[in-house]
């Protein structure tokens, strides 16, 4: 809160008004539906429902198969958040690095930040087409027989390599403003002190994008636990089968096209509190680093 | 590390060779890492010059043939649809009128109630804020069907309104704004207050004008999220006349489980078509949206 | 299914396509002309007041969303009292969830298409939808079960044998066969399993092609197996009695089916392509494998895909399991006439489905997309007009689907049938890429699919 603040009584209530009246009809009765409905189970038509208490959250709790695809989600999360940071990183400091051209090569690394995921994926399923895909002909060029829809693992990296891919370049952006918004000074002054490049990146440069970093780390785990619907959603080709996916995709899943309204609310439920943690965690991080600057 | 420094000075021949062939070495990661992001893209392009028969038999092609204008022209001129009005410019207009709307309804509410919580003495600021940060928890996908009880209830359903409402619920754009406006010097409120402005001058005359970069970049941001929507456009539309690019993309990838030939090259074209804006946006106004991406996180 | 071919692309794209096309196109021609001219006359007596206007929600996309386009127009045009406005609503799955949140909230089509894992939900949900057979009566249009095929009847009908949703898109599991894959072997398509794994498939290999792909476990290696076999799928009479249903998927028959089939996987005798229907079918296509069980309704495209001559044959089934095999249902979808509608929109409806049933709206939908006539009268016509003369492959699966029938050859109705089929789906996946074993696979499956039907039965309160 500002200190020097304005204490006009109904203006601040009218200009909340807009977004909150949003909020409390397209967000908290669609959120306080979801808890209601996941300690039921009801016909989708609206006709049956039967109080099953928490039957829907122990259901979740003991099935083997949620389990697998909350496990899949951490490993999807972790390694798609770790690619597409680091492999940002490392474009970013080399387009930190070079004289000329730095904005070209930051408007060549801009255009995939436009695209829809669900064009993403369909772009995936093309070049991992299991019999004349560009890159699943490059795996096999190294005697992988990739196939994308049959192995699980196979799946699991052309999902990821699309994720990444799509997220790079707002990782990129952050990254090379972080960097060009480090002082000359500093950059001078390291040199002196440090003379191999590599050194001096973690020693100097790293510590300075810290910031950027952690905020970042955070957007890219909400993106690859929510954002990445539309591409796992498309390179499932409409049949989930044996093939991996994450939590959100699971309650869609089960919500959307399997109509079992109760188990997937049950799941809404336990993603949104997963999502409060985070969003906490997040929060006391921005915060912190307010006071800083 | 353009500035000759002392080290340099010190042992000039062999650090400046070292650095050359650093700088080649930047050059060759940042082709290699354009070409990795591009690539895909040159694919799709190259691709969308193919009937769909060929492209169902040969996959992705690197070089031209010979129905490129034929793809585009039937992607966005073919009149689809029931009604025989749906062609890709009309589904190029709702894409506008969905990223647009989208962005503009975002901005300007996120605006205001950033205001209200940052710049007055309001005893729920706190709560109020609160309010809106927890719908940070629940992804669209996740309350869909709520959702569009509460579209049809209100009777939106089939309206542009109703596309693009539901959208704004996230706070997203109130954190940006809060953000910027906690870093602008308080001593402009104060200067504001002794020249006797009130609070709707201030936001007019100063805040707005000043929050300038910030306003641009979200606007990319949030038109580029509304552009891409998918499943909420599909659902709560049922009148032709207002499908989105992206729901006539899909529509046309959706046959890959079916028997019939899917129009690949078609779902090519009108993708590349439905890139095109949001890209143009992004590269054009790029120096505006970088600053206001890096500053939202300040 | 979701196979579907359309020989409307036939006629616009493959025109130097064996040289059958082109007399397909005048055909296609003539009927349309026909049938404009036959339905003018049935309506011709109807008065030009306001005319009364209803929706149809479908998951047709593509060219099959052209035809169903085309028969509504047609219809609209064969009167002036009704109009129907088709609304293409995405996949089966999107469709019937769109469907659901509209009728919760009042806005309902008129008309939506169910797909067959989505009945029970549909049916269960009493109120939701008024029986067709109960519809057309009310607007006194004749009907009597005994005009459909048998395989088409009992699907989407009630424990009582009332039909509840027209079928729409019907079409069956047959085997197509490459003619030049199966004359270098020097084999005939396979009647029974027991022949495939003897001779077809080893001597298809040795000729230097992958001898059978399919493109629907559930569909084909399960749900239709039973029926081929005569063999319970569920209790309570397949689900169809309603209640505490248990599924009996884990029975010895299809689990000594699965074992063969990893076999023949491990001998090169069969090869999976994942969960996707295109996926396995397209190595057919493509002439690396031999012989693949897909649709009825894969027919049309087929023809516009492949360059080699193809033909069809039954579904096989093991001979040791029963030497009799029955007839199997049919899969696809159906239209629903929803509740909560006027009696003018109801009425408007029952003279579509009328409109629909005709010989010639049946026969004209059969030609153009490849699946089934739901009518015998549309069969007739069929054959009267030479159509399986020239295309002897369409024709194979109406007469599987008026085989003989058993007593558990009707279908199935299970409730989150869309989620069973996904564990079924899922552990098949592992059975083939050899991350599980049949027993073990099985025993998922059954008490998964146990616990879904018991979570679904308590929604039915």
């Amino acid at each position: 809160m500002k200190r020097a603040g304005f204490t006009n009584p109904w203006l601040p209530i009218l200009l909340l008004v807009p977004q909150l009246s949003i909020i409390v009809v397209f967000f908290y009765w669609p959120a306080a539906w979801a808890i209601q409905s996941s300690f039921y189970l009801q016909d989708p038509f609206g006709f049956g429902s039967t109080f099953v208490g928490a039957e829907n959250y122990t259901d979740i709790a003991q099935s083997v198969e949620y389990r697998k695809v909350a496990w899949f989600t951490v490993y999807f999360t972790a390694i798609v958040t770790f690619l597409s940071l680091s492999i940002a990183l490392l474009l970013a400091v080399k387009a930190d690095n070079v004289l000329r051209g730095a904005k070209t090569y930051r408007t060549l690394l801009m255009w995939v930040y436009a695209i829809a995921p669900p064009v993403a994926g369909f772009l995936g399923i093309m070049f991992f087409d299991q019999s004349h895909g560009p890159l699943t002909r490059f795996f096999g060029f190294f005697g992988w027989d990739f196939k994308l829809g049959v192995d699980y693992f196979d799946t699991a990296t052309a999902m990821i390599i699309v994720a990444v891919w799509k997220q790079i370049p707002v990782n990129f952006i952050f990254f090379l403003s972080g960097l060009q918004s480090i002082p000359r000074s500093v950059r001078e002054a390291a040199l002196i002190d440090n003379n191999s490049g590599v050194r001096r990146f973690w020693d100097v440069t790293f510590p300075l994008l810290a910031p950027t970093a952690f905020f970042l780390l955070i957007i890219n785990i909400t993106y690859a636990m929510f954002d990445t619907f539309g591409i796992i959603d498309t390179m499932m080709k409409g049949e989930p089968g044996a093939n991996p996916m994450t939590l959100v995709y699971k309650v869609y899943l089960d919500g959307f096209r399997g109509n079992d309204l109760g188990g997937s609310s049950a799941q809404s439920v336990v993603l949104m509190v997963l999502v409060l943690v985070l969003t906490i965690f997040q929060f006391r991080l921005i915060e912190r680093r307010i006071h800083y600057t | 590390m353009a500035d000759l420094t002392q080290t340099q000075i010190a042992q000039p021949t062999p650090t400046r060779l070292r650095f050359k062939w650093s700088a080649v070495f930047d050059h060759l990661v940042l082709i290699a890492g354009s070409l990795l992001m591009l690539m895909p893209l040159v694919y799709a392009f190259v691709t969308a010059s193919y009937d769909p028969v060929t492209i169902h038999r040969e996959g992705l092609a690197l070089t031209f043939g010979d129905q490129l204008g034929t793809n585009f022209e039937k992607a966005l001129l073919e009149k689809g649809g029931f009604t025989k009005t749906v062609d890709g410019m009309v589904m190029l207009k709702n894409s506008f009128i969905l990223g647009i709307g989208f962005a503009v309804g975002k901005i300007i509410i996120s605006m205001m109630a950033a205001y209200a919580i940052v710049y007055f003495r309001l005893r729920f600021a706190t709560f109020a804020f609160w309010i809106i940060f927890t719908t940070l928890l629940l992804p669209l996908e996740v309350r869909i069907l709520p959702s569009y009880e509460a579209i049809q209830r209100l009777g939106m359903a089939n309206t542009y309104s109703g596309l693009i409402v539901p959208l704004i619920a996230s706070a997203t754009g109130t954190f940006f704004f809060r953000q910027f406006f906690r870093a602008v010097p308080e001593e402009l409120v104060e200067a504001a207050r002794i020249d006797g402005a009130g609070p709707v001058k201030f936001f007019i005359d100063i805040l707005v004008p000043l929050s300038r970069t910030m306003i641009a970049a979200i606007f990319i941001i949030m038109f580029v999220f509304g552009w891409n929507q998918y499943l909420w456009p599909t659902l709560i539309t049922t009148d032709e006349s207002l499908f989105t690019l992206v729901r006539g993309i899909k529509q046309i990838v959706l046959t890959y489980s079916d028997a019939a030939i899917p129009e690949h090259g078609q779902a090519l074209a009108l993708a590349i078509v439905a890139m095109l804006p949001p890209v143009l946006i992004v590269i054009f106004f790029q120096s505006w949206f970088v600053k206001g991406l890096t500053e939202s996180d300040k | 299914m979701r196979a579907n071919g359309s020989l409307v692309a036939l006629n616009k794209r493959c025109a130097n396509l064996n040289g059958r096309d082109q007399r397909l196109n005048n055909r296609s021609m003539e009927m349309k002309l026909l049938k404009i001219a036959a339905t003018g006359l049935v309506f011709a007596a109807t008065s030009a007041s306001a005319q009364t206007e209803i929706t149809w929600w479908h998951a047709m996309g593509g060219q099959l969303g052209e035809t169903v386009n085309q028969i509504a127009e047609d219809f609209n045009a064969s009167q002036s009292d009704y109009k129907i406005t088709p609304v293409f609503k995405g996949s089966y799955e999107e469709t019937l969830t769109a469907g659901i949140a509209a009728f919760r909230a009042g806005e309902q089509p008129n008309i939506m298409q169910v797909f067959d894992a989505g009945a029970a939900t549909v049916i269960g949900a009493k109120g939701a939808v008024i029986p067709v057979q109960d519809l057309l009566a009310a607007n006194d249009v004749a009907f009597d079960i005994n005009d459909y095929i048998p395989g088409v009847r009992y699907f989407y009908a009630d424990a009582d044998g009332k039909m509840i949703g027209m079928p729409f898109n019907s079409s069956t599991p047959i085997l197509y066969y490459n003619e030049d894959a199966l004359a270098k072997a020097g084999v005939t398509p396979p009647k029974t399993w027991e022949e495939f794994a003897s001779t077809t498939g080893p001597a298809l290999k040795e000729a230097g092609y992958i001898p059978l792909s399919q493109s629907h476990l559930p569909w084909i290696f399960t749900e239709n197996f039973h029926s081929r076999h005569d063999l319970p799928f569920a209790t309570n009479d397949n689900g169809y009695n309603g209640g505490d249903t248990q599924i009996l998927v884990n029975n010895d028959a299809i689990k000594a089916h699965f074992s063969a089939v990893k076999d023949w996987k491990d001998q090169g005798l069969f090869e999976w392509y994942g969960t996707g229907w295109g996926d396995n079918a397209k190595p057919f296509e493509e002439g690396k494998v031999a012989m693949w069980l897909g649709s009825s309704g894969s027919f049309g495209g087929l023809v516009q895909k492949v360059d080699f001559p193809f033909s069809a044959t039954m579904l096989p089934y093991w001979e040791g399991v029963n030497a009799e095999p029955k007839q199997t249902f049919i899969g696809g979808a159906a239209l629903f006439a929803m509740s909560g509608k006027s009696d003018e929109e109801n009425k408007a409806t029952a003279e579509f489905f009328n409109f629909l049933t005709s010989p010639e709206v049946q026969y004209g939908w059969h030609k153009e997309t490849g699946y089934v006539p739901i009518t015998e009268a549309a069969y007739e016509v069929a054959k009267k007009d030479g159509h399986y003369d020239e295309f002897p492959a369409a024709e194979v699966g109406i007469q599987q689907l008026s085989l003989p029938a058993g007593d558990n050859t009707k279908g199935y109705r299970m409730g989150f049938y869309v989620q069973i089929r996904d564990v079924m789906n899922r552990e098949y996946g592992r059975i083939l890429t050899g991350e599980t074993d049949v027993e073990t696979a099985f025993a998922n499956i059954e008490a998964e699919s146990n616990k879904l039907l018991e979570r679904f039965a308590k929604t039915q309160n």
